[in-house]
């Protein structure tokens, strides 16, 4: 800068050095109606760095870059400018920068073995905040291979192994870095939390096991009970006696599911008698009414006192009464009908030879006697008359 | 209850055949000695250690050895043969030795220290076992805790004992089960308990699951007398009690069987004791059980520690265990631990059970209390009387 003249300050020399620009436009300026979008281009000025950076549009950027990034650094500054470069990023929570920054810095393959255990512990961080607990955890163990007493990628895999529910594992990990450093205070919270929720999983896998243990000792005594009475269930493709009576826990499990749609299952009360759920259907009418606990010693006749004691809607000739009712049941093999008495129980109709439960639900047609169409149906049909 | 030194028994080796001291005890010792050096022929090694090992059998031949300074050196140094780590142990096991063994020999703690927490030391289990007979005597335990405490970081000291003591596989050969009952001998002196209870780092925390290790009483009987030590704290129970550290279900879990209760009980106990499996065993050795409910009650001392302890349910464990318990002491003082419970509050000024000054003619009046009852228990024992729940007055 050349010395300027004494009196630059004075009002004349800095009357002609404005009379200049009378004459001469000043050149390089920003320009008026854009100088916003200019000045951001200015490195020094800029909010945001462009995420490419094309050296024609902005030669200047690209300049910097060039020297930032230059190939002919060490791999030792190179890989430590990356780190930086992560560390801003993780800064502004912009992990998945962050990681690639990293993953550049660790690419370097450079000599320093603290600079790349601080490179894997820091990408294990930024893949901790993007979820990637595995991958993290590959990062912290190459950068406890690296160094080993580096605490940082210890309370870190303790955090992914927490995550990743391995509470045991998070625990033994804290013990490790509790040994270099017994007062390690993140180390302390996080195993105390890891060892409470591991014990905690502890009784919920004692709870599941004693749940299942019940469930399968009340399936037990239901199938205990069903086969004490010799009732039948019919089975689709069982043949032989051994595949039958596995068959028959198989088909208690599922029929004990959802099979039935209206949630209802079979149950024992306390004084070990059976309630079924029920399927009565009315094919004059194409109607049905499900009885969800039909205790095996109540009678047909009680539970249709109850169900017929008002009309129902879909009765057009208002003429199913209890008493004119008659029950039967389908030998679906043989397609024959069966007559029940109404006054007999559930049981004493279940126990007949040739009643098959299907779908743990029994099933019973239901029509006044008297009727036509009912007359009709059993015309074309076989039927036996039971006791 | 006074802050009894525990220390499970006193731990003796089989001494060998006792051959006859021979002519003049001294002499004979002496001529032992360089058959015991390190650089002896291995057979002959052997041979010294067994007769060293036989002395150590008899009272007089303890007493001799005692005052052999060089003699005692050899012993600790000598990889050869589990005889000569025997011999340390019987003698370390009389009491009436103590103070001869550290005059001759004032280092002998910090050596067995160290072959103690040495992870390839083969007889490291019978050093533990020296040492543990020797921390029961107040003196030689404060010349050991004084060692610990010396200790830099990196050689051995409390840190890594409590670390051997945790670390199933830290030596290979030995299983160093009598680390638990040194530490509960040391656990006596106010600054292990300081170490120990330290909030700023995780120790007592890795000692609870050990009242469940299966492998060893000792180990267990000693993790227990620890933790019963540390009780006598009652500045650290409310954190002891607290989720940092979380004492009470640890110590309630041997006590518990496989109790079914009802869903609605189940969900007040603390997690670790919620559907215990049908096999679930209490402890086995009725000491053990006994200086659990100690433990326990020990917590109680305290109005919020009672409070915290009613919470967690720990009245449904004890009343199962004393429908089980077959020994009558302790099921006499798990009696005792449910009063505490489920009795009244006690009145204002008296809510440290500890801090509290019992009047002469009181104190006097329980001591008569406490007498009636030792021998009542001792009828018992004799009888093996059923069921007392019950039949014996509430105390007044």
């Amino acid at each position: 800068m050349e010395r300027s003249e004494p009196d630059l300050a004075s009002d004349d020399a800095m009357d002609s050095f404005l009379e200049k620009f009378r004459s001469q436009p000043y050149s390089g300026g920003f320009h008026e109606n854009q100088w916003e979008e200019e000045f951001e281009k200015v490195p020094l000025f800029m909010k945001e760095a462009p995420s490419e950076i094309d050296p024609k549009e902005n030669p200047d950027l690209a300049c910097l870059q060039s020297i930032i990034f230059d190939e002919e650094r060490s791999p030792e500054e190179q890989a430590k400018t990356y780190k930086d470069e992560g560390n801003d990023y993780f800064k502004e929570k912009d992990y998945k920068k962050a990681v690639i920054s990293y993953t550049e810095g660790l690419k370097k393959k450079c000599a320093d073995t603290d600079l790349n255990a601080v490179l894997y512990t820091n990408r294990a961080a930024a893949q901790y905040y993007l979820g990637n607990f595995r991958s993290a955890l590959n990062d912290v163990t190459a950068a406890r291979k690296l160094k080993p007493c580096h605490l940082k990628a210890i309370v870190r895999g303790a955090l992914c192994h927490l995550e990743l529910k391995h509470f045991a594992e998070a625990v033994n990990w804290c013990d490790e870095g509790l040994q270099i450093d017994a007062k390690e205070k993140k180390l302390l919270e996080v195993r105390a939390k890891a060892d409470k929720l591991k014990r905690t999983e502890q009784r919920d896998v004692r709870k599941a096991k004693v749940k299942e243990k019940k469930e399968q000792n009340q399936i037990e005594a239901l199938l205990q009970a069903v086969k004490a009475r010799n009732i039948r269930l019919s089975q689709a493709a069982c043949e032989d006696e051994d595949l039958a009576s596995e068959g028959l826990a198989e088909l208690f499990l599922d029929g004990l599911s959802s099979e039935n749609p209206y949630g209802a299952r079979l149950s024992l009360d306390d004084q070990g008698r059976l309630s079924w759920p029920v399927l009565f259907l009315y094919p004059e009418y194409a109607q049905s009414d499900f009885i969800s606990a039909f205790h095996e010693d109540s009678r047909f006749i009680d539970h249709l006192m109850v169900m017929f004691g008002e009309i129902p809607s879909w009765d057009l000739e208002q003429k199913y009464c209890p008493n004119d009712l008659e029950v039967y049941f389908e030998d679906e093999d043989r397609a024959e009908l069966y007559r029940v008495p109404p006054k007999s129980s559930l049981l004493q109709v279940l126990q007949h030879p040739r009643y098959f439960i299907k779908a743990l639900t029994p099933t019973f047609l239901v029509c006044v006697g008297s009727s036509p169409f009912w007359k009709n149906y059993l015309r074309e049909r076989k039927v036996h008359q039971i006791k | 209850m006074r802050e009894a030194g525990s220390g499970v028994g006193v731990w003796e080796a089989e001494a060998g055949s006792p051959g006859g001291p021979g002519p003049g005890p001294e002499v004979a010792a002496a001529k032992l000695l360089p058959f015991l050096a390190p650089g002896a022929r291995a057979d002959l090694q052997a041979v010294a250690a067994r007769h060293v090992l036989a002395l150590t059998g008899s009272g007089p031949g303890r007493a001799l050895l005692a005052g052999q300074v060089a003699l005692l050196r050899s012993l600790a140094e000598l990889a050869s043969g589990r005889d000569a780590a025997l011999a340390l142990v019987n003698l370390a096991a009389d009491p009436g030795l103590h103070e001869q063994l550290l005059a001759a020999d004032p280092g002998l703690p910090a050596r067995l220290l160290g072959r103690t927490l040495d992870p390839q030391w083969p007889w490291a289990e019978e050093a533990a076992a020296a040492l543990a007979n020797l921390s029961r005597e107040p003196a030689p335990c404060a010349t050991l805790m004084a060692v610990l405490e010396a200790a830099e970081p990196g050689t051995p000291g409390l840190e890594q004992l409590v670390h051997a003591l945790c670390t199933p596989g830290y030596n290979a050969r030995a299983p160093l089960h009598y680390l638990g009952p040194l530490l509960s001998n040391l656990s006596q002196r106010p600054a292990a308990r300081a170490f120990l209870l330290d909030p700023d780092r995780c120790v007592v925390q890795r000692l609870l699951p050990l009242t469940e290790y299966p492998d060893s009483s000792v180990r267990r009987g000693g993790v227990v007398g620890t933790l019963r030590n540390c009780c006598f704290e009652h500045r650290h129970h409310q954190w002891l009690l607290g989720p940092e550290v979380d004492i009470l279900p640890f110590l309630l879990l041997p006590l518990a069987g496989p109790e079914d209760f009802s869903e609605e009980e189940m969900e007040r106990l603390p997690v670790d004791l919620q559907y215990l499996p049908p096999d679930k065993q209490r402890e086995p050795d009725a000491d053990i059980r006994k200086m659990l409910i100690e433990a326990i009650m020990l917590l109680t001392a305290t109005a919020p520690g009672r409070q915290q302890i009613r919470d967690q349910g720990a009245y449904l464990i004890l009343r199962e265990l004393h429908r089980w318990e077959p020994q009558p002491d302790v099921r006499a003082t798990c009696e005792k631990l449910i009063q505490v419970l489920i009795g009244d509050e006690p009145e204002s000024g008296m809510e440290n059970l500890m801090e509290v000054q019992v009047p002469e003619d009181v104190e006097q009046r329980l001591q008569q209390v406490d007498r009636q009852e030792q021998e009542q228990l001792e009828r018992e024992r004799q009888e093996l009387a059923p069921e007392l729940w019950g039949k014996r007055a509430a105390p007044t």
